[in-house]
């Protein structure tokens, strides 16, 4: 019997169709050709003949091929499989994106909520994620940003972990280290800035000579300053473009001009460009991008400041070749060194410690504050991702029950089933992609919408763009969430059987059970992952609204602050600082509605001055307290409550008896179960016991929900005058007022007071005390705000699953219903048989959730204020929420179900 | 030469009217189509392999025809095709847009020949 097939497949082989096409076309010719050569043996000519003859209906060599190339083009290129290999795999993967579109096309209602759904899920992770990008991942913009190091000391057995460096200790690391090629010192300064316009206070920052050069960013205009010029009495300063823009309009003979920094004149060298920022937000300490610079220049004095002026930010770059764990080495041989020199008197007064150096990378030092609520926020977007995913692949498999006979037609035609699960796992791809692709909008609005809320004490950036990372990012989420999503339906799908799906006639037969079953395990985990989201954003609505009771310790209605700041160079003696701000009080006081007026260095909720004190009779003792001097009614002004003994009366000045009022916690602190009245405490240098004449109630020092801790009060007029003319610094104070009407209506009033004193003082950081109360509160709400949206999100999917898979069910059980009813089941026994379906998912999701959400919300534990990360309250009230709202959401199908009409329902069979 | 470009453009416009009436009746597979078309037109008409087949996926593309594996016992599988709905619809237009042709053709021939 001759061999057709090679003739045949020679003259199709140009067409490169699939190996399938080819082969049934191969078939038909070759049994057309059969047939015809039987024929010509029967009329009798010679096997050879026969066979030349037959071949000869093909015509040559390529009519057939020609012929065929227009219609085969693009029709029966039946995709290959996987792994298969194939010409054509590309022409395969475009006709199932094709076709992935058509059935899109197909189904509008159902392609729009998929692709919301992902586009939700999407783009909360992209917005997080481009957050993410720009304060974790990006690389700071300084030279060589991963070999820049924060040094900074510790007082561990004090209670210090971590302070600023002192400029003593500064010195000696200088001398002593071996690890980084320079080393430079900076601290956040306020100054008053006047010459052109208003006085206005700006945030400055007195910055070593090396910090620039080892930033590596060069001025905009003019030059930084030199070591040469780094020392004191050297009047330069460096402006921002910022500052240079809002006080100068830009212009460019800036260089050379004179500013007046608290009244004194300071020659402009240079302006640095736009988007330099120094020092970082982040750390704890010397946290304000400065709007000028001026040298650090240590003074003698405060070189010789043993034990003082833990205040400044050390900035670091390591030598080539030397990793971060050898300089934590040498770290050690410089707190060695400092040990050996420092003086005997300090470590007698520090309990016999003496200061350790460490050190951090300058990432993790301004990354680090923000991580962890980063890496929770992530966690959480990621889970309504995750559900995001669970309730797509419910749809899909609702929709393959309305799909199951053009799967099995397509079965039965030829097509495997790894055919198959590419064709559904690439109309799962187009989902997710344009699901990503709305989701990058809603990230772009999403990430400007939630940063523009972000609190000035989170170091987050107030904007952040969309970089390539990100867009990768969105790339490789959205293919997951693909796979994710689209895997187990393209595999329940695919096993359809063939029989009873070509079976089912056009009414809407049983869905089959496996694909009730796997929607089911989908529901429950939407379930189970909204419960941990929710859990989590429970656990800090609760600690915020426990944050919000705490008593702060005063009364923060009704009060009026402001900082003001007397310059030294024309407050050169102690007399005329007290004289202005006893001035000021008075007439202050004068105005209407005015009750009380007091000054003092720090306020509550934003006391930073924490000093080394002596208790007569313990020499070996040496509690650090908050130390604040007060001026004017200053316990009646903030409402901080008297315990025992009296407040300051204006007797109590220079000449008087040293007096000085404590908290509670100090009493309890230093005299457990003793009367602290009469006791005496002070300051070692200069050596001044104060006789303690009050207690008062305990206050925050630090934000809203911070331990209280021992806080010592002094009256500012029993100061020293070398205290007040220390280091040719005034400490500037805080006026602050109570008043018996809306305190900010005062505000020009007050101004007008403090500037008939002294026209030229700059009035700063006016705000009313709930204002501060507010702001220090602001980064707690806008965790709770963030991880509460994303909760609700989560909560809003999941209850549409949950309604999604029962309306469906209900719809495919019409029959089954109608039935039961015709048997005789009551409407209120099908209502329960829905609910209790529903109900039973819910439950098992919230029971996983509960297990998962209590083993991971310890991870948040830092972010929560006076509850444990699991907290029976809010476990039981989440589990609750989220049981009661998903039996909300089976009613409705429920009550359908209730309402069938049993006689429409067979009817419809 | 001309009688034979006559008889392509005849065979051309005219082929799928054939092969569409030759499946009206029942399905029938590919060589079964160019035997008949052979015998009914006394041998005058005939179509070889390389132009039947691409036909009649063409038909098949425009779903007029529809092709189907059929294996009897004891024999290869052969492809049958029916004609669809559709192609029963262009059929009976087809069919009636040539005898309109036909009888116009006529009426001009024997005209010119009365």
């Amino acid at each position: 019997m001759p061999e057709w097939n090679p003739e045949i497949l020679r003259r199709l082989a140009p067409l490169k169709l699939s190996p399938a096409r080819e082969g049934e076309i191969a078939e038909e010719i070759a049994q057309h050709l059969e047939d015809r050569y039987h024929e010509l043996l029967v009329t009798g000519q010679s096997e050879d003949a026969a066979f030349r003859t037959a071949i000869d209906e093909l015509k040559g060599e390529d009519l057939l091929a020609r012929s065929l190339r227009s219609i085969e083009s693009d029709l029966y290129r039946e995709p290959v499989a996987l792994g298969k290999g194939g010409s054509n795999l590309f022409a395969g993967i475009l006709q199932d994106v094709h076709y992935a579109f058509r059935m899109m096309r197909k189904s509008p209602g159902f392609t729009a909520v998929a692709v919301l759904t992902l586009a939700l899920g999407i783009g909360a992770n992209t917005a997080i994620f481009t957050i993410v990008d720009a304060v974790l991942l990006r690389p700071l913009p300084f030279k060589d940003p991963s070999t820049l190091v924060m040094l900074n000391e510790s007082l561990k057995s004090l209670g210090y972990p971590e302070v600023p460096a002192s400029p003593p200790d500064i010195a000696v690391i200088e001398r002593t280290q071996r690890s980084f090629t320079s080393l430079g010192a900076f601290q956040n300064k306020d100054f008053d800035f006047s010459g052109s316009g208003e006085p206005e206070r700006v945030t400055a920052a007195s910055v070593s000579a090396s910090i620039f050069p080892m930033l590596g960013v060069q001025p905009l205009l003019g030059r930084t300053y030199t070591e040469q010029e780094d020392k004191p009495g050297t009047r330069v300063a460096v402006l921002s473009y910022g500052l240079w823009q809002h006080r100068y309009a830009g212009r460019a003979n800036i260089v050379g001009q004179i500013i007046d920094l608290d009244r004194i004149p300071y020659t402009v060298i240079g302006v640095m460009p736009k988007n330099f920022q120094f020092p970082l937000p982040g750390p704890k300490h010397n946290n304000e991008p400065a709007e000028l610079w001026v040298p650090r220049a240590f003074t003698p004095v405060e070189l010789q400041g043993w034990g003082d002026g833990y205040n400044d930010g050390v900035l670091a770059r390591l030598k080539p070749g030397v990793t971060f764990n050898q300089a934590q080495a040498d770290a050690a041989l410089v707190t060695a060194e400092i040990k050996r020199v420092y003086p005997p008197a300090m470590v007698k007064i520090f309990n016999g410690a003496t200061p350790a150096i460490g050190l951090a990378p300058l990432h993790q030092a301004v990354a680090g504050p923000v991580e962890a609520l980063l890496l929770v926020l992530m966690a959480a977007v990621g889970l309504v991702l995750l559900i995001a995913c669970a309730n797509v692949a419910t749809l899909l498999l609702s929709r393959a029950a309305s799909r199951s006979k053009e799967i099995a037609i397509r079965t039965a035609l030829g097509a495997s089933r790894m055919v198959l699960i590419r064709q559904m796992l690439t109309e799962s791809f187009v989902l997710a992609l344009a699901g990503g692709a709305l989701g990058i909008l809603i990230a772009f609005w999403g990430t400007s919408g939630l940063l523009s809320l972000v609190p000035s004490s989170l170091a987050l950036p107030h904007s952040a763009s969309l970089g390539g990372w990100v867009l990768a990012f969105v790339a490789t989420v959205s293919c997951l969430t693909a796979v994710v999503f689209g895997i187990a339906p393209a595999f329940q799908v695919s096993s359809v059987h063939l029989q009873g799906s070509l079976q089912e006639s056009g009414r809407s037969g049983t869905p089959s059970r496996a694909r009730h079953r796997l929607q089911g395990i989908f529901v429950a985990a939407e379930f189970a992952l909204a419960m941990i989201l929710l859990i989590g954003a429970g656990l800090l609505i609760r600690s915020f609204s426990k944050l919000l009771e705490t008593n702060p310790g005063f009364r923060p209605d009704h009060v009026l602050t402001m900082s003001v700041a007397l310059p030294f160079d024309a407050y050169t003696k102690a007399p005329e600082v007290r004289q202005f701000y006893e001035q000021a009080i008075e007439r202050i006081a004068s105005l209407p509605g005015v009750k009380s007026v007091a000054a003092s260095n720090d306020l509550p909720l934003d006391s930073a001055d924490n000093e080394v004190l002596q208790v007569e009779g313990r020499p070996d003792s040496a509690p650090i307290m908050t130390v604040t001097w007060a001026l004017g009614d200053y316990f009646s002004t903030m409402g901080i409550p008297l315990i025992k003994g009296r407040f300051f009366t204006p007797e109590d000045r220079i000449g008087s008896q040293p007096v000085a009022v404590i908290n509670e916690e100090t009493a309890k602190l230093l005299w457990p179960g003793e009367n602290a009245l009469g006791k005496r405490l002070g300051h070692p240098f200069p050596n001044m016991m104060r006789t303690i004449v009050g207690i008062v109630g305990d206050v925050n020092d630090g934000p809203l929900g911070s331990k209280p801790g021992p806080h010592f009060y002094l009256p500012y007029l029993q100061l020293p005058d070398d205290y007040i003319e220390y280091g040719n610094l005034i400490i500037p104070l805080n006026l602050a007022l109570r008043t018996s009407t809306d305190p900010g209506s005062l505000t020009s009033a007050v101004v007008a007071q403090i500037h008939s004193l002294d026209p030229q003082l700059a009035v700063a950081k006016i705000r009313t005390m709930e204002q501060g109360m507010a702001s220090s509160i602001a980064a707690p709400k806008f965790n709770t705000f963030v991880l509460g949206l994303f909760a609700f999100l989560a909560l809003f999917l999941a209850t549409i699953g949950i309604y999604g898979v029962l309306a469906y069910g209900v719809a495919q059980q019409t029959h089954e219903i109608g039935i039961r009813m015709a048997l005789g089941a009551q409407r209120r026994d099908v209502m329960q048989l829905i609910l209790v379906q529903g109900a039973r998912l819910a439950l098992v999701g919230v029971a996983i959730g509960l297990l998962a959400a209590f083993g991971l919300t310890r991870l948040m534990s830092s972010l929560l204020y006076g509850i444990s990360a699991s907290d029976p309250l809010t476990f039981a009230a989440v589990a609750i929420v989220l049981v009661a709202v998903a039996l909300l959401a089976c009613y409705i199908p429920a009550h359908r179900a209730m309402r069938v009409d049993p006689m429409v329902a067979l009817r419809y069979e | 030469m001309e009688s034979t470009s006559l008889q392509t453009e005849w065979k051309r416009g005219s082929a799928e009217l054939l092969i569409l009436s030759l499946v009206e009746a029942r399905p029938r597979h590919g060589y079964e189509i160019s035997k008949l078309i052979e015998q009914r037109s006394g041998g005058a008409v005939r179509f070889h392999v390389a132009s039947l087949y691409p036909m009649l996926y063409r038909l098949e593309r425009r779903g007029w025809l529809c092709g189907r594996w059929v294996e009897k016992s004891g024999q290869r599988r052969r492809r049958y095709y029916r004609l669809t709905h559709q192609g029963r619809r262009v059929l009976a237009s087809h069919l009636r847009g040539w005898h309109e042709f036909v009888v116009g053709i006529n009426r001009i021939t024997e005209a010119e020949n009365a």
